[in-house]
C-alpha cells in the first residue's frame, strides 16, 4: 500500500494543498544554503518526500512553512556533509544561521515573489531577455553568450546590472525604501 | 554597509563562478555581518525565484513530480492533485491561517461572490483572490485604510499596506497611519502619499487613476521616475510598458464607491454624490435635477463653539440665533455640503418645482445648519480651503400654520443618520445645507 501512514485522503490532499504553496519559498529557502541549482533541486526532492513521510507528526493549522524550512534544512546539511571538502559549499555555522534569518522572513516571501513578478514584466524587452536567456530551463550563461554572440563576460556584467535593478523595483515596491521621500 | 566587494562576491556565487578563495571570502562576510546576510538572501531570493520564473513550465508542478523514482508511487496521486489545485492556488490561499487578515469587511451592499455567495460585514479578507462578482463592499485596514471596491472586480489583499487590483473599480481613503498604501494593477502602481483617490482597471487593463484629495504617486516602468498625480488630476496607462497619460479630471466611474469610502451609506431621489475638483466653488457647480452632496473637512476636531439649526430627530423650523442649540468644542467630526443650485433654462426659466432625496451617513448625525449665518460662521471651521462659498443662501421651511405650496422640507429621521430633503427650485437662487456627523 501505498499510503500505509496517511491513507486518510483528506490528509492527502492537505499535505498537496500547503506543499504547493510553499514550494517556492522552501526551494528559495534551500538555494540559500546550498548556493548551486542542481544541489538545491536534489535537496528540496529529498525533503519534499521526508515531509509527506513525517507529514502525520505536523500538527494541522501549525505554521507549515516553518515545518517544512525545518525538514529541507536538515536535508541540505545531510547534502553538505558529504561534499565537505568542497571549499565551496557554506560552512555547517553559516547554514545555521542563513537558516535562521531566512525563517524570520519566511512571511516576505510571497510578496518579494509578486513584487518580482511585476518587476520582470516591466523590464525592457533587451533586459528580459538577457534574464530569460540565462535561467531559461536548461540555459547557462555560457550557452546564452554563444548563442547571443557576445562574451559570457558581458552578459554576466549585464545580468548583475539588471539582478540590480530588479532588486532595486523590489525594494522599491515592498516599501522598504522610503517612497514618500 | 553594502559593498562592491560584498556584492561581487555575490553575484560570482549566483553566477557560479566563484573561485575557492571568493567562495571562502564570502562565507567570512556572512559568518560576521548579519546585514550582509540580509542582503545575500534577497539576492539569493530573486535569483531562484527568476530561476523557477523562467525554467518551469506553468502547467506542471515541480519538484513533486521529479522525484526518486522508488517515491514515485507514493506521490504520483499527490501529482495529479497537485496540478489541479496550482489552478486554484488563489482559492487554496483563502486558508492561509499563519497571519492575522490585515482588512475586513465593514460594510456591503448587494456583494456577491462569483460562485453566488454573499460577502458579509465582520469577514476578514486574507491572502488569495477575490472576485466580487456584483455590488459594493468597505474594507477597512488594520492601519486606518479605507478601500471601497465596486463589482464586477478581481482584486486581492496582500498586506496592511497593499492590494492588487486586478478588474473593478476602488476608491480609497488613506488616513496618516497608512502613507504609503499601495494599489497594485497590471498597468501600474499607485503609491498614496496621503489622500482619497480612486483606480479603475477594465477588462482590458486599461487603468485610470483619479486624486479626489491630497496626491499619489503612479509609476508604470522599471526605474521610471514616478508621476505625482495632485488633487483634481487624473491619469490613464493601458499596459506596463506604455506611458502614463494626463486625462480630464471625471469621477463619474467611482461614483457609487467613492461615497461609501467618505461615510455616506445610501442616497437616494434625486441626490448625487460628487467629490470636488481642483476649481470647485459650490456656487459653480449648477445642476437643475439634483442636490448635490460635497464632502467638506474629514474627521476634525471643532476648537469652536457652533451653533445648529437641527440636531433633535424632526423637521427643520426657523429659529432665532440666540435660541438654537450649541455644538460643544472638542467632537471630532466629518462636514458634507448639500446643495441645490438651478440656473434658469427652456422655455419656462423661472419654473418652480421640488427636488427630493433622502441621504443616510455611517455614522450618526451631529448637526444640520442652514441658516446663512451660521453657515457662514461653520464654514471658517469646516469650509475646504481655498474655496468660496456663495452667501446668501436660504432654506424656506414652512412657517407654523402656513397651508400653502412651495416650501422647502428638511427632517432628520429617527435613526440620527439619514437626512429627508425636499428643496423649491428657484433658478438663480441657491440652497445649502451643511451636515456636521460623528467622524469614523
Amino acid at each position: 500500500m501505498a499510503f500505509q501512514t496517511n491513507d486518510d485522503q483528506s490528509r492527502h490532499e492537505e499535505f498537496v494543498s500547503l506543499y504547493v504553496r510553499n514550494e517556492a519559498a522552501v526551494f528559495s529557502f534551500v538555494m540559500a544554503l546550498v548556493k548551486h541549482t542542481a544541489d538545491a533541486e536534489d535537496v528540496v526532492q529529498r525533503a519534499s518526500v521526508t515531509m509527506w513521510r513525517c507529514f502525520d507528526r505536523f500538527e494541522s493549522g501549525t505554521n507549515f512553512r516553518a515545518w517544512a524550512f525545518q525538514i529541507a534544512k536538515n536535508e541540505a546539511l545531510n547534502l553538505l556533509s558529504k561534499n565537505k571538502r568542497d571549499r565551496h559549499v557554506f560552512s555547517e555555522k553559516l547554514i545555521a544561521m542563513l537558516a535562521d534569518q531566512a525563517e524570520e522572513r519566511a512571511g516576505d516571501l510571497d510578496a518579494r515573489q509578486r513584487a518580482l513578478d511585476f518587476c520582470v514584466e516591466n523590464l525592457p524587452p533587451n533586459e528580459h531577455e538577457i534574464v530569460e536567456g540565462c535561467y531559461r530551463e536548461g540555459s547557462t550563461i555560457r550557452s546564452f553568450s554563444e548563442q547571443a554572440g557576445v562574451t559570457a563576460n558581458k552578459i554576466y556584467k549585464q545580468l548583475n546590472r539588471v539582478r540590480r535593478k530588479l532588486q532595486k523595483c523590489i525594494e522599491r515596491r515592498l516599501g522598504l525604501e522610503e517612497v514618500t521621500q | 554597509m553594502i559593498d562592491d566587494e560584498l556584492q561581487n562576491w555575490i553575484d560570482k556565487s549566483l553566477n557560479e563562478t566563484a573561485t575557492a578563495e571568493e567562495a571562502q571570502a564570502l562565507e567570512e562576510r556572512l559568518l560576521g555581518d548579519s546585514a550582509a546576510r540580509d542582503h545575500y538572501l534577497n539576492e539569493v531570493y530573486l535569483h531562484s525565484s527568476l530561476r523557477r520564473r523562467f525554467s518551469v513550465d506553468e502547467e506542471q508542478v515541480p519538484s513533486l513530480d521529479i522525484v526518486p523514482n522508488k517515491r514515485r508511487r507514493e506521490l504520483v496521486l499527490g501529482v495529479a492533485i497537485a496540478a489541479s489545485l496550482a489552478l486554484l492556488a488563489g482559492i487554496l490561499s483563502l486558508w492561509a491561517t499563519d497571519s492575522k487578515s490585515p482588512a475586513s469587511i465593514t460594510q456591503v451592499f448587494g456583494a456577491y461572490r462569483g460562485d453566488g455567495t454573499a460577502y458579509v460585514v465582520g469577514e476578514q479578507v486574507g491572502q488569495g483572490t477575490q472576485l466580487l462578482d456584483r455590488g459594493l463592499l468597505r474594507l477597512d485596514f488594520l492601519n486606518g485604510a479605507r478601500v471601497t471596491i465596486e463589482g464586477p472586480a478581481q482584486f486581492e489583499v496582500t498586506s496592511e499596506m497593499r492590494m492588487v487590483l486586478h478588474r473593478g473599480v476602488v476608491t480609497a481613503t488613506i488616513p496618516e497611519a497608512a502613507i504609503g498604501f499601495v494599489v497594485d494593477t497590471t498597468a501600474a502602481q499607485v503609491v498614496d502619499l496621503g489622500t482619497s483617490f480612486g483606480v479603475s482597471v477594465g477588462e482590458d487593463g486599461l487603468t485610470d487613476v483619479c486624486v479626489f484629495d491630497g496626491e499619489v504617486e503612479v509609476t508604470n516602468q522599471t526605474d521610471a521616475a514616478p508621476r505625482v498625480v495632485r488633487e483634481g488630476q487624473a491619469v490613464r496607462t493601458s499596459g506596463p510598458s506604455k506611458t502614463i497619460d494626463s486625462v480630464a479630471y471625471e469621477t463619474t466611474q467611482f461614483e457609487n464607491a467613492w461615497p461609501i469610502n467618505s461615510g455616506v451609506l445610501q442616497t437616494t431621489g434625486s441626490m448625487r454624490f460628487v467629490s470636488p475638483g481642483p476649481d470647485f466653488h459650490p456656487g459653480n457647480y449648477e445642476d437643475n435635477e439634483h442636490i448635490i452632496v460635497f464632502p467638506e473637512r474629514r474627521d476634525f476636531v471643532s476648537k469652536k463653539e457652533l451653533r445648529l439649526d437641527l440636531v433633535d430627530p424632526g423637521e427643520y423650523i426657523i429659529s432665532h440665533y440666540d435660541n438654537k442649540p450649541v455644538l460643544p468644542t472638542g467632537r471630532r467630526l466629518t462636514s458634507y455640503l448639500l446643495q441645490l443650485n438651478a440656473y434658469p433654462e427652456g422655455e419656462d426659466p423661472n419654473r418652480r418645482r421640488s427636488v427630493r432625496g433622502q441621504i443616510t451617513f455611517s455614522k450618526p448625525i451631529v448637526g444640520v445648519i442652514s441658516d446663512d449665518r451660521v453657515l457662514i460662521e461653520s464654514e471658517a471651521i469646516f469650509g475646504l480651503p481655498n474655496v468660496t462659498y456663495p452667501s446668501a443662501r436660504m432654506i424656506e421651511p414652512r412657517p407654523e400654520g402656513d397651508e400653502r405650496p412651495g416650501f422647502d422640507t428638511l427632517i432628520l429621521a429617527a435613526d440620527r443618520r439619514t437626512l429627508i430633503i425636499e428643496l423649491q427650485e428657484n433658478p438663480g437662487h441657491l440652497d445649502q445645507v451643511r451636515v456636521l456627523v460623528e467622524a469614523e
